[in-house]
């Protein structure tokens, strides 16, 4: 209201500064041409357009920066290591990267189009701003393109001695440039959110010190954020790849490579998830520091729901996650041992997602409301609380951890002294975790809201020393392990494999949700409390319409991803040629599996 | 079919969750409603907005209904608009309130009112008449008033810019205080408003505190005046040129004493202290 | 009876049933007899507490092969076995009769208000207007903190509170005054854990200012009793009636951190 009103004459003002000061005059003031461009396609507006263009853009990104990260790690456990397999895996890898590449670049040139044909006023003020980080962003972009095909054309040419470590560097550079051309782009993001104090709608954009509006409230935390998300997602897209193509194989040596490489890139993706809620802390508190409203719409006000929706989603993710290594110890000799403990770690998992999920303002009619006597339960709402909810998350990430240990355990029996006193240790230390959990998860209900906010922080901590505690002490007792026989590589049901597609596909759908959360809590405002949105759109759509843009983005970038799984199996297929012979052993390591579904026939699989 | 069972997996998951996203109550976030004036609003949406710019931006209130400081307007003086000045309807005398504050001084109160026209511009004024009007009585603010003032605010946006003063020299800083309406606070050799420290007492002050004092009034609040902090309008760094500013604070802080020294013999500070801190 | 109580299928039946029971009895009516607050659970959420417990079951009985197969073995029999010939016609029937009701029950008119979402502490404005007064609330602090003797506030609180208040919001400050059960949404419950600690005294300041009317859209519908106080009350009495609030509870408002302790600027 009140910039509303001196918006007229300041800007009067505004021009006489910047002519004295012979200043080119801001752009927002002189900019001809309408704000906003006209788009109608198949019912989709101008910001759905965006919004989906941005999204794919977004998502074909994580993964092309994700995945880099854990192969160049996956390669230096193979150089180090001596094991072929990790370097052959590291390479598979990389092959998937080369198409998702130019899917990015796509992706990001129809966002940059639809940006300045349909918000042409408002890109013009971004780029006033951002502008020699745009050039510098296409430099490195450039770079990174390069090192990529260095890093795949070369992988066979560059295998042994100094030019293996040569081409290991390549793969960390690939990284380096990755990683800089992503928190660039955070930068511009971010701006929007969080913009530097003291800007005003009249501020000229030219004025805008560059360095200021990149470092800005939420530049940092965004940025490791999306690092680990992108760990995360790029872990779940290979496992959904390997899931791919070991339902479509037809040889045991395929259905073993693909289950392993599926394994891995589940255990990458939980692995990393489970530091996430830190940096998502991080990043809460930032908002809320920025802008106490900003952060009471995003937590407590019309976007409350969306928490509910996140919890129900994170809780699929966690009971795929074990479902996914339970089933796992199918095909492990010994691991019959640990199944008595299941029912009880699903337990723990079942009622921690009801805590999670329960809401603290629930949906209830008149009459339900009026027994409740408001509109929170009077026994429940003890769970609708942060409290509860941290409690309850930290408890699903140590069973989660459990249900990890003991698949790592299951064919092993260790053979040191200690062994017996250090299983017991590991237990105590589970157990003191969860005591430390509880207790601060209870004590936070005596407490006021700072105090509990930082008791969250010890929560995590508790749950990541056990879990650094836990894996050294495994490690040294494992070492030189007797084993009960091999893992049977392949002889997995099929339906761990669609476990693994759903945890893809969720994961998928919870980035686009966020997303929406972190984008939507700027409401009305092109950059917050600056630049209005004043187009038809800019009001922030309910949860629904929002969800439903969120699935169309997500089926859009399952297409595109089969389609790059299939191209990557047509370069694949060359290699398995030989195997064909063995389809008929392959259908009968199924039937062993008590699988009805017959092997296909060679020529339908695609 | 295991192609078929891969994508009816993927389809059913997205499936439940738009279906879950969709069931639950959907809230949407509007937007707060943006003003737009037009020639064609209702008299009654006018007195809306112009109650808006009275209650917030306008700072109406700063003065008004304090008791003190402004005569109350509130209920009353649409009631007694048309009978203050024989012969001026109410919509005139209200405008002419607004725009030329001294004309009418209400008995018992300083004049210490400044144009509006400064702060606001004529489509926004016509609002708060209309407003003022619909306090105890009829609004007569109609669309011929409000499209002329609209035209003129257009036509006021798109004339060139008044050109602008380069030299020192030809700036009158005692013309330009005049010309800002800083007198209706402040006062400047025993003339002038009380609401604010005279400006004598910016004599040999540091130009940089002075220049702030200007461009960013609440940056330092002098302790006297506390109660009246809040009222200078933050809009004098974008009323002047850089040139303008230098001046004026060479002024403050060198010759406002007696009033009769020439804003040109103030002792010199340096040229860029306005331009820099800007 | 033994033999069912190991089959899979059917301790995966007997979870079920205990789980609804405990849900929609044990929370709802239980609770309450034996002297814990508590009260029948909304539909909405019996549906999601189920549906987590079925998933659940689900995955227990499909993570280990032999399971999976026991667990199918009793439907897939009863879909095909000779001497499930009976079992099967009624399922035949009743199912069909099943899916049919529960279609009529969500289709059928109704007089019930739709079941409503209401965010019961939307998020506030950045400032408000106090009979015309411009308030920044961002940062907002009590101002009575440093003024004058916190007893003499404490009883003007009382005092505006007896007065105003006790109608609704009741004697002991518990929402259940004389009116409130004519409210929907029913009067704030000023000593549950979930209102006053939760939110900044500036927050309060604003619901009792504004009150129903200057609620958000999320705060909708907008059926909220709460008259706007800023036109009976002045700001300093609000004042002292948040503080007598917090005292009389024994809650402590919610503060926020320091500013630039993160980090940033």
């Amino acid at each position: 209201m009140k910039r509303w009103l001196t918006r007229g004459v300041a800007t009067r003002g505004v021009l006489l500064a910047a002519l004295a000061l012979a200043v080119a005059l801001p752009l927002l003031a002189q900019a001809p041409g309408p704000d906003y461009g006209e788009f109608n396609f198949l019912g989709l507006d101008r910001r759905g357009a965006v919004w989906i263009a941005a999204q794919l853009h977004l998502l074909f990104a994580a993964f092309v920066l994700g995945v880099p990260m854990f192969a160049v790690v996956i390669e230096a456990i193979g150089m180090f290591g001596g094991d072929e397999k990790y370097d052959k895996l590291a390479k598979e890898f990389t092959r998937l990267l080369l198409v998702a590449y130019s899917a990015t670049a796509i992706w990001g040139a129809i966002l940059v189009f639809f940006l300045s044909t349909l918000y042409p006023r408002f890109w013009a003020y971004l780029t006033a701003i951002f502008a020699p980080s745009m050039w510098v962003y296409a430099g490195l972009f450039f770079l990174e393109s390069f090192t990529l095909y260095l890093y795949y054309y070369g992988w066979d040419a560059w295998k042994k001695g100094a030019a293996k470590k040569a081409h290991w560097c390549l793969g960390i550079m690939l990284n380096v440039w990755g990683t800089i051309v992503m928190f660039i782009a955070n930068g511009w993001l971010t701006y929007m959110m969080s913009p530097p104090e003291g800007l005003t709608a009249d501020t000229a954009p030219q004025t805008v010190q560059l360095w200021s509006a990149i470092n800005n409230a939420t530049w940092m935390p965004i940025n490791i954020h999306r690092l680990l998300a992108n760990v995360v997602f790029g872990g779940a897209i290979v496992g959904a790849y390997a899931a791919y193509r070991f339902l479509t194989s037809k040889t045991d040596e395929e259905r073993a490579h693909y289950d392993w490489m599926g394994y891995t890139g589940n255990l990458i993706a939980i692995g990393a998830l489970i530091v996430l809620p830190f940096a998502g802390y991080w990043l809460g508190r930032e908002i809320y520091e920025f802008s106490q409203q900003m952060g009471i719409t995003m937590m407590g006000g019309f976007m409350s729901w969306l928490w509910i929706i996140q919890a129900f989603l994170i809780g699929i993710l966690f009971l795929a996650g074990n479902y996914y290594l339970w089933i796992g110890m199918g095909r492990i000799p010994g691991a019959e041992r640990f199944q008595p403990y299941i029912k009880w770690m699903l337990l723990v998992l079942v009622l921690g997602v009801i805590v999670w999920a329960t809401p603290n303002t629930m949906i209830a009619d008149r009459d339900e409301i009026a027994a409740m006597g408001g509109i929170r339960h009077p026994f429940l709402q003890v769970l609708g609380v942060m409290s509860a909810k941290n409690t309850a998350v930290n408890l699903m990430i140590l069973t989660t951890f459990l249900s990890f240990l003991m698949y790592r355990r299951a064919n092993k029996d260790p053979v040191v002294p200690w062994a017996r006193a250090g299983t017991m240790l590991q237990g105590a230390a589970f157990a003191l975790c969860a005591v430390i959990v509880v207790f601060y998860g209870v004590y936070g209900y005596f407490v006021t809201a700072i105090v509990r906010i930082g008791f969250s922080v010890y929560q995590v901590l508790a749950v990541l020393a056990t879990i650094l505690f836990v894996i050294g002490i495994d490690m040294a007792m494992l070492r030189g392990a007797k084993s009960r026989g091999e893992i049977r590589w392949g002889r997995m049901p099929d339906r761990s494999q669609y476990a693994l597609l759903i945890l893809a596909v969720t994961f998928t759908w919870l980035m686009g949700l966020m997303g929406f959360a972190r984008s939507g809590i700027r409401q009305h405002w092109h950059v917050y409390e600056v630049i209005r949105d004043t187009s038809e759109q800019a009001f922030t759509p309910a949860l629904g319409p929002a969800a439903t843009i969120i699935s169309i983005c997500v089926l859009i970038f399952f297409a595109l991803v089969g389609l790059i799984f299939w191209l990557g199996g047509l370069a694949e297929r060359s290699v398995y040629q030989e195997a064909e012979a063995k389809v008929k052993a392959g259908q009968e390591g199924r039937a062993a599996l008590g699988d009805p579904m017959p092997a296909p026939s060679l020529g339908d699989v695609d | 079919m295991t192609n078929l069972k891969i994508l009816f997996t993927v389809v059913a998951t997205l499936a439940v969750f738009t279906f879950v996203a969709n069931v639950i109550p959907q809230v949407q976030s509007a937007v707060p409603r943006e003003i737009v004036l037009s020639a064609d609003m209702p008299p009654e949406e006018l007195a809306a907005i112009g109650e808006e710019i009275y209650a917030g931006a306008g700072g109406c209130t700063a003065c008004h209904g304090l008791g003190t400081r402004a005569p109350d307007l509130l209920g009353v003086v649409g009631g007694v608009c048309a009978t203050r000045v024989p012969g001026q309807s109410c919509k005139d005398y209200l405008w002419e309130s607004l725009v030329n504050p001294m004309a009418y001084i209400v008995e018992g109160f300083d004049p210490i009112m400044i144009d509006q026209s400064i702060l606001s511009s004529q489509a926004e004024l016509w609002t708060l008449v209309a407003f003022l009007e619909s306090q105890g009585g009829e609004i007569t603010v109609n669309a011929d008033d409000f499209a002329a003032a609209l035209a003129a605010d257009d036509a006021a946006a798109a004339a060139p810019p008044p050109p602008v003063v380069t030299d020192p020299s030809q700036v009158d800083a005692v013309a330009l205080i005049t010309a800002q309406g800083c007198l209706a606070c402040h006062a400047l050799g025993g003339e002038g408003g009380m609401v604010a420290p005279p400006f004598e007492e910016l004599r040999g002050q540091d130009p940089a505190v002075v220049l702030e004092g200007i461009v960013d009034p609440m940056a330092t609040i002098n302790e006297e005046y506390s109660a009246f902090a809040g009222t200078m309008p933050t809009i004098f760094g974008d009323l002047m040129s850089p040139v303008e500013l230098d001046v004026l604070v060479n002024f403050f802080v060198g010759g406002a004493g007696a009033g009769a020294e020439a804003p040109g013999d103030a002792p010199e500070v340096p040229p860029d202290s306005a331009g820099g801190s800007r | 009876m033994k033999r069912y109580l190991s089959h899979p299928f059917w301790q995966g039946a007997i979870v079920i049933v205990v789980s609804y029971v405990a849900f929609e009895w044990v929370i709802g009516y239980v609770l309450p007899v034996i002297g814990v607050a508590s009260a029948p659970v909304p539909s909405s959420v019996i549906l999601q507490y189920m549906l987590t417990v079925l998933v659940g079951i689900v995955l227990y009985m499909s993570a280990d092969e032999a399971r999976w197969k026991s667990f199918k073995k009793p439907i897939h029999e009863t879909m095909v076995a000779r001497d499930r010939k009976t079992l099967r016609g009624i399922l035949m029937v009743a199912l069909p009769v099943l899916i049919g009701w529960l279609a009529y029950q969500n289709v059928r008119p109704s007089y019930a208000a739709p079941a409503t979402l209401r965010s019961v502490h939307p998020a506030p404005p950045n400032q408000l207007t106090f009979r015309g007064e411009t308030i920044e609330l961002t940062g907002l602090e009590n101002p009575l903190h440093e003024e004058g003797s916190i007893e003499e506030h404490l009883a003007v609180g009382k005092r505006i509170y007896v007065r105003n208040c006790v109608p609704c919001h009741g004697d002991l400050l518990d929402g259940q005054g004389h009116y409130a059960p004519a409210f929907n949404p029913v009067p704030a419950d000023f000593t549950s854990s979930g209102n006053l600690p939760q939110l900044t005294e500036s927050y309060v300041f604003w619901r009792i200012v504004k009150g129903g009317p200057g609620l958000p859209r999320e705060g909708t519908p907008w059926d909220s009793a709460m008259p706007a106080w800023e036109t009976i009350l002045e700001q300093d009495e609000i004042w002292a009636t948040i503080l007598y609030l917090y005292d009389q509870t024994g809650f402590t408002p919610r503060t926020w951190e320091e500013e630039g302790e993160g980090g940033h600027e």
